[in-house]
């Protein structure tokens, strides 16, 4: 009978903070224990929470191997991969030190403004090891800054945010942008004439919601995803490159998979100058339907590895959003919340804050509107390009992309 | 039971939960987890600020609790401190799910429950479907240096089939669940499902594009409560109003808000997903009016934004789980019944949209709800299904916009996802309400 076992340790501090003052300071130290067992071609789970011993877990698998679960693939073997992409940890003591330096600042220079939320860092340690070789470690430590924007003059419950996340915070380029993007909080600004404009987004939930339910293996080779049938078709604009991608250096997330796989450079190409070249799968996924094996389980650290969506990232394929412009003004979205894509492809969205944007900076703040377009259009002629982010100091990993869309006003 | 060091306001929550969660992908059974866990939060206060720890180990919650005290600095006058004197003092126990509890059941009946209605999927525009069965049982107990003892319990279990669905070049989704509390309550639901399974079948066959434009919009009761949530419930949580008297001046109690035919409550003792016997604090759940016949009348409260600004607890400080801390959030918000029939409100609208199903919501100044399933209304009656991106309106024109609310009225809970905010995500909240017309809202 075969083992492995999953344990992620996870230390964090919290400041919290109300009304630009510190209000209360969280820690947190917490295990979580994942233990599976392979006989016969099945599999048995368990798992919990605390430093529980692995002979209770193991017997607790054990007696999960009844529910008759399949499993027939090989284990992921023979391999010790420890990656630590740690830079500096910050202590609670500097953490508290650092976020009251920043208040002090926002309460002294910005007191129209309310800023509220939190200052997090977190430590943490992902482990998956099995009875087969299989050795993996990833250690990580990060600072994240969320700080809710509130104008002290507006019946908004909030009106932006500040943010950013990273391994390494420098207190000077982040006044550099903030004032920046402080300023043009204040700033009201008009949007641009014309019906279709320049819309740049760096986060894009709903496209990636999206996208990652149309690339999935299970969707694609039953025929419920918008994609089936179209392996090897142009559907995009020949710029375009989306990988599965579980590169650390990217976002905070193990290399591997929740099957023990590591993949070349951590990436999986998807869409390849915009034609569909493959889908993810995970091992049963591509063994049922005879996919090729991306490397993409998920699952919780006690549950079955199983297929449900994986990290997408775009490459970036544009060097400079100002050139690309060509004087043209440009919106910035910065908070777009509650829209969505129909089955079919069509998106709309409200967005509650945007800015107008020369490319570089943040001009002012634009009124509420409404953006509309179609995927296809979206990552077909409307497309303009995947940015890398130069000028917005807002956290690692972080890209720039631009489309056209429709402006509803 | 613990030794609460002087001067400082302490606070010790301890949650015990059961869960069970069984899923099938297509008829293959994917997972069958039981999981049971142990944790703690602790709080304390010096008057200045608040000092949290959360941890797994119950035996070192004394050890938790002298380590934040002497990061706190002591105060002599905390009892007299207006939060700390905010906080009620309950003593008592509601163990009601002792028996008939979900723990008792084996999970071979709860597979085999959601076994058999796997049967009712076999249609050949269902092209592939993920099935699960949830429970949970938390138990917990406050503890406070001011004297409140209380320990109670918590109950919920659901059925949700999710399909993926195909039809010629039409691609959907569709949902189809039923959230509970007793597991009994899960059985013989074949009728319910079948039907709301067909609905969506009739949906991914016949929906066609929504022209956009503005609508009178009738929304069913679960559309009605994800926009009460969305559109209003987020404002009536009090922490966004401490220190901002903007808001205060512009949610001044007594204001009216929509017609009067508009109630709105938030309502801690509806046994579901939003139940609160007690809260995260040891204060006692109950039913609160946020807004009574069009007019502003309350709002939802922990003891922090209660003593800020100086309104009654209303037992609202839940945190998601033992890892966090309460912050205010609702339990059950719905919109008061109303006592017009609904055949007579849809029969006033000549041309309309129906939101029957939803896929999300979220409130800011301007809402949002992506709804999953739509209907045309024509000349009083509904019509085709239409696909709709999203449906957005200004929150306070709205609230002033709702023209009609039925007497037919249904209370829900979803199973799996929940409330969010910020950090702390999926909240369980019950919601819902009457049929709801809408008179103005844009449709995408």
């Amino acid at each position: 009978m075969d083992k492995e076992f999953i344990t992620i340790r996870e230390k964090e501090t919290a400041v919290k903070i109300q009304n630009t003052k510190i209000n209360a300071i969280r820690t947190k130290d917490i295990v979580k224990k994942g233990v599976r067992v392979y006989k016969d071609e099945k599999i048995g789970i368990s798992g919990a929470i605390g430093d529980i011993s692995d002979k209770a877990l193991v017997d607790n698998a054990i007696e999960n191997l009844s529910a008759n679960i399949s499993y027939p693939y090989d284990l992921s073997a023979e391999l010790k991969d420890h990656r630590d992409y740690s830079k500096e940890k910050i202590s609670s003591n500097d953490l508290a030190e650092l976020a009251e330096k920043i208040l002090e600042r926002l309460r002294k220079e910005y007191s129209d403004f309310d800023f509220s939320e939190s200052i997090n860092t977190k430590e943490i340690t992902y482990t998956m090891k099995n009875t087969q070789g299989l050795d993996l470690e990833y250690e990580d430590a990060y600072m994240s800054l969320g700080l809710i924007l509130k104008d002290k003059k507006s019946a908004n419950v909030f009106d932006g945010f500040l943010q950013y996340y990273g391994r390494t915070f420098d207190l000077d380029k982040f006044w550099e942008f903030n004032e920046e993007l402080l300023a043009a909080y204040r700033k009201e600004v008009p949007l641009p004439e014309g019906k279709t404009l320049p819309v740049f987004t760096l986060e894009f939930y709903e496209l990636e919601n999206f996208l990652s339910r149309a690339l999935n293996g299970e969707l694609y080779a039953t025929g419920s995803s918008i994609f089936s049938n179209k392996i090897g078709e142009q559907l995009f604009n020949e710029k375009i490159t989306i990988q599965q991608n579980r590169d650390p250096k990217y976002r905070p997330q193990a290399f591997f998979d929740m099957e023990g796989v590591v993949l070349k450079d951590d990436a999986y190409n998807l869409i390849e100058k915009g034609r569909l070249v493959n889908v993810y799968t995970d091992k049963r996924t591509a063994h049922t339907y005879n996919l090729p094996h991306t490397g993409a389980a998920s699952g919780a650290y006690d549950g079955m590895p199983t297929l449900s969506r994986a990290p997408l990232r775009f490459l970036v394929d544009s060097d400079d959003i100002k050139t690309a412009l060509d004087g043209q003004m440009a919106i910035l979205v910065a908070v777009s919340s509650g829209g969505d894509f129909t089955a079919d492809g069509s998106f709309a969205a409200p967005v509650q804050v945007g800015f107008l944007f020369d490319g570089q900076r943040v001009i002012g703040k634009l009124p509420e509107f409404t953006m509309r377009s179609h995927l296809y259009k979206l990552l077909g002629e409307d497309y303009i390009g995947t940015f890398p982010n130069k000028h917005l100091y807002l956290g690692e990993g972080i890209l720039l992309q631009g489309y056209y869309m429709d402006i509803v006003r | 039971m613990y030794k609460f060091p002087k001067d400082l306001y302490v606070d010790v929550r301890i949650e015990e939960t059961f869960e069970t969660r069984i899923s099938f992908k297509k008829r293959e059974l994917q997972e069958q987890k039981v999981r049971k866990n142990k944790g703690a939060f602790v709080r304390v206060f010096d008057g200045n600020r608040w000092y949290y720890s959360s941890l797994t180990d119950l035996d070192g919650i004394q050890e938790a609790i002298d380590t934040l005290a002497q990061m706190a600095t002591p105060n002599p006058e905390i009892m007299e401190h207006p939060v700390v004197k905010a906080f009620e003092v309950n003593q008592d126990t509601i163990l009601q799910y002792e028996n008939n509890s979900v723990t008792d059941i084996p999970v071979a009946e709860k597979q085999a429950l959601l076994e058999g209605y796997l049967n009712l999927l076999d249609y050949p525009e269902i092209v592939y479907h993920t099935s699960y069965y949830v429970d949970k049982k938390t138990k917990k107990s406050i503890y406070s240096s001011k004297g409140t003892a209380v320990t109670f319990d918590v109950q919920t279990c659901g059925i949700r089939l999710n399909l993926e669905l195909a039809y010629k070049e039409n691609k959907d989704t569709g949902v189809v669940s039923k959230a509970a509390v007793y597991f009994d309550e899960l059985k013989g639901l074949e009728s319910y499902f079948k039907e709301e399974v067909e609905k969506n079948l009739e949906f991914v066959r016949e929906a066609e594009p929504v022209e956009p434009g503005v609508y009178t919009v009738l929304l069913s009761p679960l559309a009605t409560g994800v926009f009460t949530h969305e559109s209003f419930g987020h404002k009536s949580e009090s922490d966004f109003m401490v220190g901002d008297e903007t808001m205060k001046a512009e949610w001044t109690l007594g204001k009216t808000i929509g017609k009067e035919l508009l109630t709105i409550i938030d309502d801690g003792t509806v046994v579901g997903n939003g139940y609160v016997p007690y809260d995260d604090e040891g204060t006692k759940g109950r039913k609160t009016y946020i807004i009574k016949n069009g007019k502003l009348t309350g709002r939802l409260h922990s003891a922090a934004t209660s003593a800020a600004l100086e309104e009654p607890l209303t037992g609202n400080a839940r945190a998601v789980n033992f890892e966090f801390e309460p912050i205010v959030r609702m339990t059950t918000t719905y919109i008061e019944k109303g006592n017009r029939p609904l055949k007579d409100i849809i029969g006033e609208i000549d041309k309309g949209i129906y939101v029957d199903t939803i896929n999300h919501g979220s409130g800011m100044s301007t809402f949002t709800i992506a709804p999953a399933r739509a209907y045309k209304i024509e000349n009083g009656k509904i019509t085709t299904p239409v696909r709709v991106s999203v449906i957005t309106g200004n929150v306070f024109e709205t609230l002033a916009e709702v023209d009609a609310v039925s007497e037919e009225f249904e209370l829900l809970s979803f199973v799996g996802g929940g409330c969010g905010k910020m950090e702390q995500y999926p909240l369980p909240v019950g919601f819902g309400g009457p049929y709801t017309r809408v008179k103005k809202l844009n449709v995408q």
